[in-house]
Formats: structure tokens, sequence, C-alpha cells
């Protein structure tokens, strides 16, 4: 995506130092504000409305003040006149009157001492008064004492105006008005430059979080967040996905400290095998996705097989050298127009699941793979509808596979009860799929239900009206093997009355695999109940003899290979009597599984003493035929103690 | 010297009121004046408003017709614009239409006295400025002429 050092860069950016850095320098902008606040707060006092109003007041006093000036002038010449003399001498009056009292003027008055020469003005004014109603009374007065008078306060009129207009104090208070605007508008730069940065590092830091977020911190790789805004992959690139092998062993052993060593040593070693146009996505830490453009003139299974021998190595720890290997799951390529990535990553998946379930070091999804893909797809789909009582293309069913005496193929004991899967486009199911399937998707438990109150169902009318007493085997899947097993063979099969001693549960060695006293536990709660147990498929696991002695089974089924070629070898039908001959040691019956044809079928009889179950006595069959076998003439079958039940079948003989 | 005194006194004779002895109120329209004293301006239907204002302290109560009545002496059809004139050579203009949505009255009294120069008299434009505080603001200040001799239509 990006180089390194652009990361170091971007990552000293936005290192601590850088952002306290950038917090002092807002701090410092926000002291400066508050301190050209504190400056200006005297100033905020002088409104401009108010100044406007002072000045325009002044100078009407002055205008007022001339005017009366001239009437004076005219009188102490002898050409003026009264009316307007006395109009003038009224304005003027009016106009201390109005600075002296009315509100708008209060600023005017505030100014300086301006009050107290206002008031002095005013009582001089008005000391005039009798002089000027004598002189007014006889027309040839002298008027010359009153204009002197009068001149003084003209005098101080003027000076009162100069010294509002260009006084000292007016002056100071100007500048200042006009320092603190110049520094409004600078400090309002700064602030506009300082907010720029700090939206432009905002910016800066948003970008470097998704990116920062999107790439691995170890590697500097891409990572899952990435791989989550994928959307398409062009159909001709490879989808690998890498798993480190035992990843999660190397980590508790050596550390997350040693194991990022580890990670990057390996991306190193796998960039080397990387050319241009591919790109590697590290979606964990011990796993990575490769998008691989086609090396032209090489096939896939060369390069793959490069990527593997490259991140085949031994890592060097302090302490020891520990080998390590990846294991690859590949998807070639898309179908054709075929872009969507999810399609692909699973695809990938399944093959590196397959590599791991092969022992491979990888594995190339081909058409196969992705035919199973989407065939489990419409099973799973299927399977749900099934359960939920849906109309659907699957259907799931039963079919019983007689177990008769070895001794006499018409004596039949009982059935295995066997699932069996059609689906209108795929066909016929094998049932091992279905129960792989439904474990692995979580519907494992849901199926084992299902089967028991379908057998319930379908076997009721057999053993509660009929009497029949011949056992009836079922498969347990592993999701049953829990504690709410003995319930639900309690609630589900014996509840709607098949008789306990009847039923027979079958678990296969490898699902009995995980603790021998847990399954004692649950063999020990289904005895209580009356119910047996057989362990199914004995000789295909691992460890089989110890199953067989730890497990308190009553039931042996031996697997179908040690009947495979007993009648043309004298070894393998001796070897299969010795297993028949330890069961029979350990207090267990014997069920032979496979037996396909009359040679066999000798062999087994004279081993002597067990049950035989196998195309050669019958095939599974539908419950119909299964009820009409039991039904016929030739067949022995147990049945209910007579006065107790009200049995159809033929009482067995010896 | 003398006779440009001479001239000023004869000119200011000519401008000046006859205040001191009996106030009147001169409407001028461009082809017409017409001359109002206190009387006939009492003899018109009165308007009483109580308000307080930035030029006195308290509240006070002003008598008076309204500005429209005035102007309705005179006739207001074709003009467009008004000027107040002032004894102390003040002047504003306005829009007769705004000027006339301000319910101006041309006060005559304050508090029932009639008004000296000295008090701002004879007449003054007042605003109702308690009952419709947005007129309260110095945009509106400005029409509130005092010691008022004249108002000229346009």
């Amino acid at each position: 995506m990006y180089g390194n050092g652009q990361v170091q860069i971007l990552q000293r950016l936005f290192s601590r130092a850088t952002v306290v850095a950038l917090f002092l320098v807002v701090l410092a902008l926000l002291a400066v504000n508050f301190y050209t606040y504190l400056q200006d707060r005297k100033l905020q006092s002088v409104s401009l409305g108010a100044l406007r109003m002072a000045s325009w007041n002044l100078a009407q006093l002055g205008a007022e003040a001339a005017a009366f000036d001239r009437e004076m002038a005219l009188m102490s010449h002898g050409v003026g006149d009264a009316e307007a003399f006395s109009l003038r001498y009224d304005v003027l009056w009016s106009r201390y009157d109005y600075l002296l009292h009315s509100q708008e003027s209060l600023p005017t008055r505030r100014h300086q001492d301006n009050r107290r020469r206002l008031e002095d003005l005013f009582q001089q004014l008005q000391a005039l008064e009798p002089d000027i109603r004598q002189r007014l009374a006889q027309p040839e007065a002298d008027w010359q004492p009153v204009a002197e008078a009068w001149e003084r306060q003209k005098a101080g009129v003027a000076q009162l105006v100069i010294d509002n207009f260009v006084g000292d104090e007016t002056g100071r208070l100007m500048a200042g008005v006009e320092a603190s605007r110049d520094r409004m508008a600078k400090l309002r730069m700064v602030t506009l430059a300082v907010l720029l940065a700090v939206f432009v590092f905002l910016a800066l830091a948003m970008m470097f979080l998704r990116r920062q977020s999107r790439v691995d911190p170890v590697t500097g790789l891409p990572n899952s967040h990435y791989l989550r805004t994928l959307r398409r992959v062009e159909p001709d690139r490879a989808v690998i996905t890498c798993e480190i092998r035992a990843f999660q062993l190397v980590l508790s052993e050596y550390g997350s400290d040693a194991v990022n060593q580890l990670v990057r040593l390996f991306v190193r070693k796998l960039r080397q095998q990387l050319e241009a146009p591919d790109q590697l996505i590290q979606v964990s830490q011990g796993e990575f996705v490769l998008l691989l453009r086609p090396r032209p003139g090489q096939a896939l299974e060369a390069t793959v097989n490069q990527l593997v021998a490259a991140t085949h190595f031994d890592w060097h720890t302090p302490e020891s050298v520990v080998h390590i290997s990846a294991t690859y799951g590949v998807d070639p390529h898309g179908e054709a127009g075929d872009t969507d990535w999810n399609a692909r990553y699973q695809q990938a998946h399944r093959a590196l699941a397959q590599a791991h379930l092969d022992g491979l070091p990888y594995y190339i999804a081909g058409a196969d793979l992705r035919r199973r893909i989407r065939e489990e797809r419409t099973i799973h789909n299927g399977l749900v509808r099934f359960f939920n009582g849906e109309a659907g293309s699957l259907r799931l069913f039963l079919v019983y596979q007689p177990i008769v005496l070895a001794e006499n193929r018409h004596h039949i004991t009982g059935a295995e009860v066997l699932l069996r899967c059609q689906d209108d486009e795929l066909g016929f199911v094998p049932p091992n799929r279905v129960v792989d399937i439904c474990e692995r998707v979580g519907l494992g438990k849901v199926l084992g239900r299902w089967l028991f109150r379908r057998v319930a169902s379908e076997t009721r009318a057999l053993y509660c009206d009929l009497g029949f007493r011949g056992q009836l085997s079922i498969n347990l899947n592993p999701a049953m093997l829990t504690e709410q097993l003995v319930d639900d063979v309690q609630a589900l099969l014996l509840d709607p009355g098949l008789p306990p001693s009847a039923l027979c549960m079958e678990i296969t060695e490898d699902h009995a695999a995980l603790d021998f006293d847990r399954i004692n536990d649950l063999i020990g709660r289904l005895h209580q109940l009356g119910v047996s147990v057989a362990l199914d498929d004995f000789g295909t696991g691992h460890s089989s003899l110890e199953y067989v002695r730890e497990l308190r089974v009553d039931r042996l089924k031996i697997d179908r290979c040690f009947v495979d070629g007993i009648e043309h070898s004298e070894d393998k039908s001796r070897f299969l009597g010795s297993i028949i001959a330890m069961a029979q040691q350990a207090y267990m019956k014997s069920v032979i599984e496979g037996v396909e044809n009359e040679a066999q079928w000798q062999q087994v009889r004279h081993l002597g003493g067990t049950l035989i179950q196998g195309y050669h006595a019958y095939r599974p069959m539908p419950l119909a035929d299964y009820l009409a076998l039991l039904a016929d003439r030739q067949t022995v079958s147990p049945v209910q103690a007579p006065g107790a039940g009200r049995g159809a079948g033929k009482r067995p003989r010896g | 010297m003398k006779p440009r005194i001479a001239l000023f006194a004869l000119l200011f004779s000519l401008l000046s009121l006859p205040l001191q002895a009996a106030p009147k109120l001169t409407l001028i329209s461009a082809d017409r004046q017409q001359v109002l004293d206190r009387d006939q301006l009492e003899a018109l239907p009165q308007t009483t408003i109580v308000t307080t204002s930035p030029y006195f302290e308290g509240t006070a109560t002003f008598t008076g017709p309204t500005l429209a009545r005035v102007l309705d002496a005179l006739g207001v059809s074709g003009r467009s614009q008004a000027t107040f004139l002032a004894l102390n050579d003040y002047r504003v203009s306005g829009s007769l239409d705004e000027l006339l949505s301000l319910d101006a009255i041309v006060a005559t009294r304050k508090d029932g006295q009639a008004m000296s120069v000295r008090d701002r008299g004879p007449f003054w434009i007042m605003l109702p400025l308690s009952e419709r505080p947005e007129l309260d603001d110095p945009l509106y200040h400005r029409f509130m002429v005092w010691q008022l001799s004249g108002i000229e239509l346009e």
C-alpha cells in the first residue's frame, strides 16, 4: 500500500511530542486571546453610538453658541432683533439643559470633567439673563458689558469642544481603540492560521488512523480490516490462503515478542516470492492471503511449490531451533466473469481445510471442490428447510437393515436404523455426508432428535401393538453424545412406547475418542434405562483395543474390512475368529458387518455364536418391506411373551 | 463692515420667526404654504402620548394632533418626502410613508403645559416610545424634532 518510510514520517507527525506542541500552541493562543480581552475591556465602555452622539451634541453646542454669538454681535452694534436674540438665547439655554439632564447625553457628561465645565458654562449663561432682560427693555442700552461677559463664555465653549475632539485624553482613547482594532485583526489572522493548521493536522490524523487501522502493526501489511473492504478480485488472480503450521503452539511456547520476529521473517520470505502486482494481506498473526497474478510460462502448481519451499525454514531462537512451515489453500482462478471476492476467499479456505485434512503442504481447489462446496450449500439449505418442515428438494427418510443369526438367516433378531437422504437435484446423498454437514453447521442435535422422533413414530405400532421385541439399533451422531442424550432417549423413544430392552445405541470409535469417563458415564445411564450400547465400525479407528477394554458397551460391530477376503484366506478367517473370541471374553456380543456372499457367510457361521448384518442376508429396506419380512412365514423373530401381547410374529425356536 | 452686518441683520430678521410672541408652525408644500398657530393646532382632534424618552427623566404626557392630521390640513397627495425644520436649524428628512407609520404627534403641550423654547417647545414631534418599544432606537430618535418650526413636503 505504501512504504515503510512514509509510515515512519506519519508516525513522527502523530507522535506525542507533535500533539503536545500543537496543544501548547492552541493554549498559548487562548492565553493571548484572554490577555487582549482584558486589555480591551476598558475600551468596551466606549460605544461607537455614544461617541457619535457626543460629537453631534458638542457640534450642536458649538453651532448654537455661534448663532447666539452672531445675535449678540448685531445687538452690540445696535442692529439686533430682540426676538431673534431671545430665540438664540433660549435655544442655547435648552442645549445646556439637554446636555446636563438628558439620558442621551450621559456619555458626553461623563467624559473627563465635561459635567463640571457644562454646569459652569450654563451658570454663566443664566447669569447673563437679568442684564439681557434689562437691556431688551430699553432700546438704546449699552450691550458692551454683556458682550464682553459672553466673549469669555464663548472661549470656554470653544475650549470644551476642542478638548473633546482633539484633547489629550480623547487622543489616547482613539489611539487605544485603534490599537485594539489592529490587535484584533492580527489575532484573528493568527487564530485563523492555527485553526487551519489544526484542521489539516486532524485531517491527516484521520487519514493516518484509517490507514493505520488497515495495516498490521508488526509487519506493515494490509490486514483483515483492509480485507473486509475488498469487494472484487480479478478473475485471473489466484486467491491463496496461507497458514503458518502449528502457529498457536509456537506462540504458546515462545511468547509474542519472539513470534512477532518470526512473523516478520516469514513475511520477508514470502515477499521475496511475490511480483509487483501481487498482493499480500495479513488476516491474523499467522494467517495470510495472497492475490497472485499468473506467472507467464509457469504453472500455478510450480509457483505454489516455490512458495512452499520458500516458507519452509529453520527459525533460530536464542534457545533453540524451530522448524517452520506453512500450509496453502489455493483457488486458482475464478470462473469466467466471477469477481465475487467472498466466493473466491471461501474457496481458498476450503482448499486450505482440505490441505489440512489430507496433511498436504497445499491444495489447489479444482472443479470438484467447487462442485462440492456448491453441493454442500444445497444440502445445507435443504436440511434447514427439511427440519423446518418447509417444502424443499431434500428429503430424509429411514431404512431398516435386518440383523440375523449366523446359524439361521431367517431368524431376525432386529434391525439397524439407517439414515437415507434424497435430493431432487443431487440424487442420493451419502448419510455420513449429511451427518458431517449437520455436525459442522450446528444441526447435529436437530438431526439426532429428528431421527429419534422418526424412529419412534415409524416403529411404535410394531412394538406397542404387534409386541415385536427385536433389537432396534440407532446410530448416534457426535452432537448427541452429551448429558442430554439420556433425557432425549427417554422423551423421544421410551415415552412414545418403545421398550428399552429393544433399543441399542451405536457409537463409533471416532466419536467416542474424546473421554472414556464421560462416555462410560453416559453408557451407564443408558443401561439404567435398560438401553444397550454398541461400538460401531470396530477396527477402523485408532487404538481400537483400548476402546474395547475401556468402554462398557454391550455389542461390538465388527467392520466389514475384517470380512473381506475371509473366504480366500485362512489367516484372515482366523483373525476374525480371534476378534469374535475376544469380544466373547469381554462379555460382548459380536455383530459382523458386510457379509456379502455365501462363502463368507459359511465362514462366519463356522466361527459361531454371532449376529450378521449384510447384503447377503438382507439389504436395508423401507419399513413396509421390513414389516412384510417379519410377517413372512419363514421368518422367526422375537415377540412379547404370550398372554401379555397381541403379537403377530412367530415365536423364536430354541 | 457696517453694510455687511446690516445685510445680515436684514436677512436674520426676515428668516427668524416671531416665536416669543405667538408660536407658529409653517407648513410648506411646493405650491402653497400654510401657517398654523398653537390654537389652530389644538383645535384639531387631540391625541395623547404617555411615554419615557432619552430626553427627560421619568414619564411625561404629551398632547397634540397626530402628524397625519396636521399634514392632511395641507394635503399630502403626490408628496413622498417630508422635512422637519427646527428653530435651532436642525432639519431631518424621511419618506412620508415611514413618517406616517410612526404614530407621531405634533405635541403642543407637555404635562398639560405649553412648552417654551427652553423646554424644547413650542412644538415637539413625539413618538409613542413606551407603547412601541421598537421605535426607541437612534434610527427613529432623529425624527423626534424639538423646537419644531416647520414641515416641508416634497
